[in-house]
């Protein structure tokens, strides 16, 4: 997933971050989607293990702020800390995508995933604590909020993220992390 | 063709033509915080007033500016129904099984319904009257303060700019193949959460690999074309804001401010 041009990752980050905008709005036919099945991670995710870490930070940071301002989606009250959020996402799973190399795709993909999953949710229950709600937050709200609630969306994005990627390098979108491998297979 | 292409640049004169187009960003970022902030019949009547001037002053054909609202109007009546069908409000008007009509949820449908259209209408009346490299061009002098911490605005802009006009083709997209999915027995209305996760999956996935091939013909073509980085590009010398542009400013600005007195 190295091999792609800056071109390329630039505009595969602006569909990211269209599809940041447009997703959630598949998705918000149903009430309380958002929350549950979290859509938006999806395509931030995508972004950052196939383009990198700073594409992946800028889809984190574009993505809410853009789907705030033409759908007001997610309303401006949860806007910070989803930023921090998803540009954590964003960052560490470009970053763990390029230093996690087991040669197995799907190994790499789940242990980037996971891992930047984690991360995400404690820098923005951190920074819930601290900096949006300071003195109000409780380690029971960030469970409820970011696990709880959101289980659903934690399996979608589990279960879809490395068949998407999967698919992409089937279809030769993308190119494939381990030629050789999958040659030989 | 059928129908005018959305949001694609059509040459003219007119006073939103010829405004610019960091005006006109800043202009609709303050209308859609005045479409965003309407709660009342009257805040909504100022901003389809607004619009509706907008479109006059435009000289745009009216059938091209709200394209992007009738190629989505399936999905919108979807979001509409939705709404109206799933609301948790109190005043239930009728129950059928797991729908449950209220007056709170139709409400709910035509507010997020009705700002989606008027937001589309403004991204559209900023794409038909203004060039694709005007837009990246003022995005990137709008957010030039960021380079002091070095972020490479000029790469941003152009994301920026692209994603936007990437969104109506995702939604069209993403309409036929929600419609697809359906015609082919998906259960996205169900009432248990794992059938509708379910219901998903199959939406997902055709979702992105159609995005990704739209991005890789149109990265394609820019770099057949010789475009390389964006930071080594050449681009028009900038020109100051006329008496014209500060005028919208201000009027987007005071419209803005009335939706917010209204609110409080």
């Amino acid at each position: 997933m190295s091999k792609l041009s800056s071109v390329k990752r630039s505009i595969i980050t602006a569909a990211c971050i269209g599809l940041c905008v447009v997703l959630p709005m598949a998705f918000h036919s149903i009430p309380n989607a958002g929350r549950v099945f979290l859509p938006m991670h999806i395509p931030v995710l995508l972004s950052g293990l196939i383009c990198g870490w700073s594409f992946g930070l800028l889809c984190g940071l574009a993505g809410p702020l853009l789907s705030t301002l033409l759908t007001g989606m997610p309303p401006l009250a949860f806007l910070p800390s989803m930023l921090v959020e998803l540009a954590v996402y964003g960052v560490v799973c470009g970053l763990l995508i390029n230093l996690v190399r087991t040669k197995n795709l799907y190994t790499d993909l789940y242990i980037s995933l996971v891992v930047a999953l984690l991360a995400g949710r404690v820098v923005a229950g951190i920074a819930q604590a601290l900096l949006f709600s300071a003195g109000s937050y409780s380690i029971a709200a960030w469970t409820g909020s970011y696990f709880v609630t959101g289980w659903p969306g934690i399996l979608l994005q589990l279960a879809l993220i490395p068949a998407v990627v999967s698919a992409l390098m089937k279809a030769k979108l993308i190119p494939a992390r381990y030629p050789a491998a999958r040659q030989s297979a | 063709m059928k129908t005018l292409p959305t949001g694609q640049y059509i040459p003219g004169d007119s006073f939103l033509h010829q405004l610019e187009a960091r005006a006109k960003i800043s202009c609709l970022f303050l209308l859609i915080a005045a479409v965003l902030g309407a709660s009342s019949f009257w805040g909504y009547a100022l901003v389809l007033a607004t619009i509706s001037t907008l479109l006059l002053l435009s000289g745009l054909p009216i059938r091209g500016a709200v394209a992007p609202v009738r190629r989505i109007s399936w999905f919108l009546l979807i979001i509409l129904l939705m709404n109206a069908l799933f609301f948790e409000g109190e005043a239930v008007l009728a129950s059928w099984g797991i729908f449950h009509l209220s007056r709170g949820g139709i409400e709910q449908g035509f507010r997020v319904v009705g700002n989606l259209v008027l937001i589309l209408i403004l991204g559209n009346l900023l794409t038909m009257t203004t060039l694709p490299t005007q837009v990246t061009t003022a995005l990137e002098s709008l957010i030039k303060p960021l380079k002091l911490i070095g972020v490479p605005t000029e790469e941003v802009a152009i994301i920026i700019s692209v994603a936007i006009q990437f969104i109506p083709t995702l939604l069209e997209e993403t309409e036929l193949i929600k419609m697809t999915q359906i015609a082919r027995g998906a259960r996205f209305e169900s009432k248990k959460l794992s059938e509708r996760a379910a219901s998903f999956l199959p939406l997902v996935v055709p979702i992105f690999i159609s995005s990704f091939r739209r991005a890789e013909e149109l990265s394609l073509a820019m770099e057949a074309r010789g475009y390389r980085k964006a930071r080594n590009r050449t681009k028009p010398k900038k020109a100051p804001l006329a008496p014209a542009d500060y005028t919208a400013l201000i009027v987007c600005a005071l419209i803005c401010l009335i939706q917010l007195l209204w609110r409080g």
